[in-house]
């Protein structure tokens, strides 16, 4: 006789295989009603969240090294559609990431980097300005609600961030970035002419499915995008503290005048 | 130009800050010692959550941190730690308006004091290394934008993009010996007035250019009160056993910017610091 559990095992575990890779789902409608909200109505995203993920250290699939996690990427398509002068530019910052990553000199990490550095973050949130603090280097992002971008040359390290709300998700816009920022320490780099949009939707009280699309047609030959999951924080009493990564070095010349 | 003319450029940069155009007569009436008691009472708005409000962009004035105790040195540099004039101190206790240091602070003090102008690397306020500031220097040095949500005051100040949270709250504090550039503060509100007393602070900053330094003993306990829509009251005092003979307070005017549709932009400090290297290693060094 046929044994179909056979085969509905064998369907199985490739379904399994497939959606291991995706959030597990959960019913759409419970999920929305334990967002908490503010008196407008809107996710109440304030509190202090974190990624659990390895893209601080590479944003595509990578096996472990000294000193590096493994990790599955966090690419759509794990592919970043570099143009052939910006590839043989990525390889050349990998090449010599201990020197060029800009992070070695503690600099602002840009955006999106710093919202998936290995550090918390909190997000205070208002009706005309959300601000997120992070612990890493005090950075912050200050993002302006339903405003539009300032015009003319600015380039900034975090970029302007205009934020909207679509339903439940926060729509941000940024632009006006430097050059001088990575995606990771991979040497994954971007133009002045990156224009990103983020998207930060709530799933439940507790994570925030977080997706950014990146476009610069200096650099690449099409948009492409990453997701990855924010997660709340849940320790009691948990409060920022603080990464002063460029004051480590010069501390101790210090001492003399502290020493009676 | 010199160099220590050139030098004196870079240093006050750091110590001075481009702020909205205020009134500044009424501003000099305000630094004196009327206290906001003897005002007409001021009927203080709330927020949503019922907080009287403080919330906008706010900024000390008259501005800058160049030296506590004499601020006609702003602009000038150079004057000499005995002779310090006291006519132009933020103190307003000791009477005198001088810092209470310990003998052995007195002359550390002195040292960084008498080279601010041409300093060695220990003699350099860490605020041009683009370091936190620490409190309270973070409030006086530039503009800062206030938030409240329930529980809890967040201030942005512009310099360097640093950042205090200060819960509502009586949840426990860090461990003593965790010392950090900003503290840890709590806050709570009596009446109007907002009292912050914040603990666990680095001995890092210092208080303005010219050296006045402390100790991680440091205590800060402050007091915020708006007494109309553009000025807030704000007292500060100092307690460090370590560094002091008794503690000090210092009192400060803030008012409000009022510009319509204003934003905290970006402060790139540390990336943007150029001359740092230069002014600690040149040759005659």
């Amino acid at each position: 006789m046929r044994n179909r559990f056979a085969g509905s095992t064998v369907v199985a575990a490739a379904a399994l295989a497939v959606f291991s890779l995706m959030p597990v789902p959960a019913v759409g409608q419970t999920a929305s009603a334990t967002i908490p909200r503010t008196a407008d109505g809107h996710p109440d995203l304030s509190g202090i969240w974190q990624v659990m993920n390895t893209a601080a250290w590479d944003i595509q699939s990578h096996s472990a090294q000294q000193g590096v996690p493994a990790g599955i990427g966090v690419v759509d398509g794990d592919e970043i559609p570099y143009t052939p002068a910006a590839a043989a530019r990525k390889k050349a910052n990998y090449d010599n990431r201990g020197t060029l990553d800009p992070e070695t000199k503690c600099y602002l990490p840009g955006v999106p980097r710093v919202m998936y550095m290995p550090f918390p973050f909190q997000i205070v949130q208002t009706p005309t300005l959300m601000t997120v603090l992070f612990e890493y280097a005090h950075a912050v992002r200050n993002i302006f609600m339903n405003t539009p971008h300032p015009t003319g040359l600015i380039d900034w390290w975090m970029g302007d961030s205009r934020g909207r709300w679509e339903g439940d998700t926060l729509v941000i816009d940024v632009t006006h970035f430097n050059a001088d920022t990575w995606f990771d320490r991979a040497g994954n780099f971007h133009s002045e002419e990156m224009h990103l949009v983020e998207r930060l939707t709530p799933f439940g009280p507790d994570r925030i499915d977080y997706e950014v699309t990146i476009e610069d047609p200096r650099v690449f030959t099409r948009p492409w995008k990453m997701s990855m999951i924010l997660y709340r924080h849940a320790e009691r009493n948990l409060r920022l503290l603080e990464y002063e990564c460029y004051s480590f070095e010069g501390q101790e010349i210090y001492k003399p005048i502290h020493t009676p | 130009m010199t160099l220590t003319q050139s030098i004196a450029k870079a240093v006050l940069a750091a110590a001075c800050v481009v702020l909205p155009i205020t009134d500044a007569a009424a501003d000099q009436t305000a630094t004196s010692r009327q206290t906001a008691a003897s005002k007409q009472p001021y009927t203080q708005p709330r927020t949503p959550d019922g907080q009287p409000d403080i919330r906008g962009f706010w900024h000390i004035v008259p501005a800058g941190s160049y030296s506590l105790e004499d601020q006609s040195l702003q602009g000038l540099g150079g004057g000499d730690f005995e002779t310090r004039r006291p006519g132009g101190t933020r103190l307003v206790d000791p009477p005198d308006g001088k810092i209470p240091y310990q003998p052995w602070a007195a002359a550390k003090a002195k040292d960084i004091y008498d080279h601010h102008m041409d300093p060695k690397p220990h003699q350099l306020d860490p605020q041009s290394r683009c370091w936190l500031q620490g409190v309270p220097r973070a409030m006086y040095q530039s503009e800062s934008n206030y938030l409240q949500t329930p529980g809890q005051i967040v201030i942005l100040h512009d310099y360097s993009h640093s950042y205090r949270v200060i819960p509502l709250d009586n949840r426990p504090r860090l461990p003593e010996h965790m010392k950090l550039f900003m503290g840890d503060a709590r806050g709570r509100w009596e009446g109007n007035t907002l009292v912050i007393e914040t603990t666990n602070l680095n001995d890092l900053p210092w208080f303005d250019l010219v050296g006045s330094f402390h100790s991680d003993a440091l205590r800060v306990t402050e007091r915020l009160t708006r007494v109309d829509d553009a000025t807030m009251d704000y007292v500060v005092l100092i307690e460090d056993p370590k560094m002091y003979t008794r503690p000090w307070t210092m009192r400060f005017v803030m008012k409000r910017n009022t510009e319509a549709n204003w934003e905290q932009w970006e402060h790139a400090c540390h990336e943007g610091e150029r001359s740092l290297d230069r002014l600690l290693t040149r040759p005659e060094r």
